[in-house]
């Protein structure tokens, strides 16, 4: 080791103090700053005069100066040093400095309190790193708090909900139940009137009512039928083992025929079809697809129906032509109350082809819909 | 828990009467290490944490309870008679000057002298009053509490808190004297610094001792002078000591002052 590297070294320990990369202070017993280096008065934009001399609580922010006397000084007192203590240094123009400052007292031999020595740290990234940290727990806390509140509430909100629903479809069932007899009290009225001499107008207008009264009988079946749907769990249906369906399809076509004499509707069906169904769903089911070929069809074209076994299936087809559904509308066609764009006189309840999907549902059965630019074509299939 | 463990009371002394010491915002009962052995000879000497300090039960700490010093000065009432302190002396440091007088107005017999080291029955400035701080200091004292966490640390404080019956662990830990749940420490603060008890001073029956530092920023000298003309026959010493801790800056000063006094 030559001579010249150990005076180097000598003459480096002053300029090392003086510009380390580091603040250092000395604090007296009575809290005045004795000594400090260039590179705090570089940091604070402060001069030499201005420091030493002063207490050196001026030179901290308030929240510093507070926690200065409250913690780190008695902690100095207590165990002589103290480390990783964020401190704010005011600069020359007040401005906080965050610093981490490391803490110790310099006592003489006998004891007595010299000086206290800080080695102050530049902080900002890390402290603002910490207040983040501190702020993102405290928000992952608040979430958690108001997250647990959304969900019960969700959930209270959704029972409610629930039973208001359940309320309202056995409102609906009784509501249904009980127009049954005022309307069943109309008919008897009117098939008294059809015996008595009518005029021509009188005529027309029981046939009207009568018109009248098969609708809303037809509207009551299909919201009881929700009801039930809704309230039962689904639509219930009576099977019989061997039912000639055949008779019942002719029924129906016949009946709607009746109704909507603009469009012909053809029935295509081997004459002894016998299956396990319930009949009576079949030719509601029927009724309902018919009901909304004739709504949505173009008038005036043949709707045509068709029945038969394939692959081990009973399959029942009614196609009508007119403008293809939308896309849109395909996603919703049996939902309860899904009406599409129909003529204003044509709105029904919107319950025809999800009461129709239920009944096939009920068979083990589906009810697809395919739209082209030809022709719709509604098809209940069900395993037989 | 008992009140002696939820508060971790220390009695030590061989004296009759009793002389409680009671700690300010920021540490413990170890505040007191310099001064209170000095009396051990002639009283039987009471030490304890505050709740949600040194090593108190974590657990008890209500923040309804402890959002005002009347929660603190009831612990210290409960604490006084669960060791039949009658004709006694409080000692209280900072913020616990005021808690013992609160305790002292519910309890009148418990003590016939209180010793206020630093005490200041306001922090914030009012109408015509200098208590050194304004309001948004204060605030600003609150959020700057979050930046220090000393020796805490969540996952380490059940063990620490847990095992009161073994200081060896808690002293292996460096800050542990000034160890606070940060949550608590900003709690005790606001309960601290917005406290107001200037109409309180008047009604003190007992002696009262002030000792106040030469330079404190914390309880300026004039408002040791506050409560020295509120408080009629109240005792105003000025120590030579600076800053807000003399209990632990300038013991034997303290102790003189005391031993006077009593």
């Amino acid at each position: 080791m030559s001579d010249a590297f150990a005076t180097n070294v000598h003459e480096d320990l002053e300029d090392l103090y003086e510009t380390a990369p580091c603040g250092y202070l000395s604090v007296t017993a009575d809290g005045v700053i004795a000594k400090c280096n260039q590179t705090l008065l570089t940091w604070t934009g402060r001069s030499r005069d201005e420091l030493i001399g002063a207490r050196f609580s001026t030179l901290l922010s308030i929240g510093s100066r507070i926690y200065n006397e409250t913690h780190l000084a008695p902690l100095l007192r207590m165990q002589g040093h103290v480390s990783e203590v964020a401190l704010d240094i005011l600069s020359h123009g007040g401005i906080k400095l965050p610093m981490l400052a490391n803490a110790a007292e310099k006592r003489s031999d006998d004891g007595k309190l010299l000086f206290t020595r800080f080695t102050l740290l530049e902080a900002s990234d890390r402290r603002r790193y910490e207040h983040d940290l501190i702020a993102a727990r405290d928000n992952a806390v608040e979430r958690a708090r108001s997250g647990k509140a959304l969900e019960a509430a969700i959930s209270t909100e959704l029972e409610d909900e629930r039973a208001t629903a359940t309320l309202r479809d056995q409102f609906i069932a009784v509501l249904g139940h009980d127009l049954r007899n005022p309307l069943a009290a109309i008919e008897s009225g009117l098939h008294l009137l059809r015996k008595e001499e009518l005029g021509s107008r009188g005529e027309r207008v029981v046939e009207l009512m009568e018109g009248s009264i098969r609708r809303a009988a037809r509207l009551i079946d299909d919201v009881m039928d929700l009801a039930r749907i809704r309230l039962g769990g689904g639509i219930g249906i009576h099977r019989s083992r061997r039912a000639s369906i055949g008779p019942t399809l002719r029924q129906v076509v016949n009946e709607m025929q009746a109704i909507s004499p603009t469009s012909a509707i053809t029935l295509d069906a081997p004459p002894a079809l016998e299956i396990e169904c319930d009949p009576a769903r079949i030719g509601q089911l029927l009724s309902n697809l018919l009901g909304n070929a004739i709504t949505h069809g173009a008038p005036g074209y043949p709707i045509r129906v068709s029945a038969g076994i394939d692959a081990g299936e009973f399959v029942l087809t009614v196609t009508n032509s007119g403008d293809p559904i939308p896309e849109q509308t395909m996603r919703h066609l049996f939902q309860p109350f899904f009406r599409g764009a129909a003529r204003p006189s044509q709105q029904g309840l919107g319950l025809g082809l999800h009461i129709a999907s239920e009944i096939a549902k009920a068979h083990g059965g589906v009810i697809t819909a395919s739209s082209a630019e030809s022709a719709t074509t509604f098809r209940f299939a069900m395993p037989l | 828990m008992s009140v002696l463990s939820r508060n971790h009371v220390q009695v030590s002394g061989s004296g009759t009467r009793a002389m409680v010491f009671a700690h300010g915002f920021g540490c413990d009962q170890n505040m007191w290490r310099f001064v209170a052995p000095a009396f051990e000879a002639d009283f039987r000497v009471i030490a304890f944490d505050h709740v949600g300090a040194g090593r108190s039960d974590l657990a008890a700490f209500d923040p309804g309870k402890y959002a005002n010093l009347q929660g603190y000065a009831d612990d210290l009432v409960e604490i006084g008679e669960a060791l039949g302190v009658h004709h006694g002396v409080f000692v209280g440091h900072s913020v616990s000057a005021m808690i013992g007088l609160l305790a002292s107005l519910k309890a009148p017999d418990m003590f016939d002298a209180l010793v206020m080291v630093g005490p200041s029955p306001r922090y914030i400035d009012d109408d015509g009053y200098r208590g050194g701080f304004s309001e948004s200091q204060i605030e600003e004292l609150l959020e700057f509490l979050a930046d220090n966490h000393l020796g805490w640390s969540a996952a380490m404080a059940p063990a620490i808190m847990g095992n009161a019956d073994r200081p060896e662990l808690a002293e292996e830990l460096t800050n542990s004297f000034c160890r606070t749940d940060p949550e608590i420490a900003r709690h005790f603060a606001r309960a601290t610094f917005t406290s107001d008890n200037r109409d309180d001073l008047r009604k003190v029956a007992a002696r009262t001792l002030i000792l106040q530092c030469s330079e404190d920023v914390i309880a300026p000298p004039e408002v040791g002078a506050f409560c020295h003309a509120a408080m009629p026959g109240s005792e105003l010493v000025t120590l030579k000591a600076t800053g807000h801790c003399p209990n632990l800056s300038a013991p034997d000063e303290v102790v003189a002052a005391i031993r006077a006094f009593v």
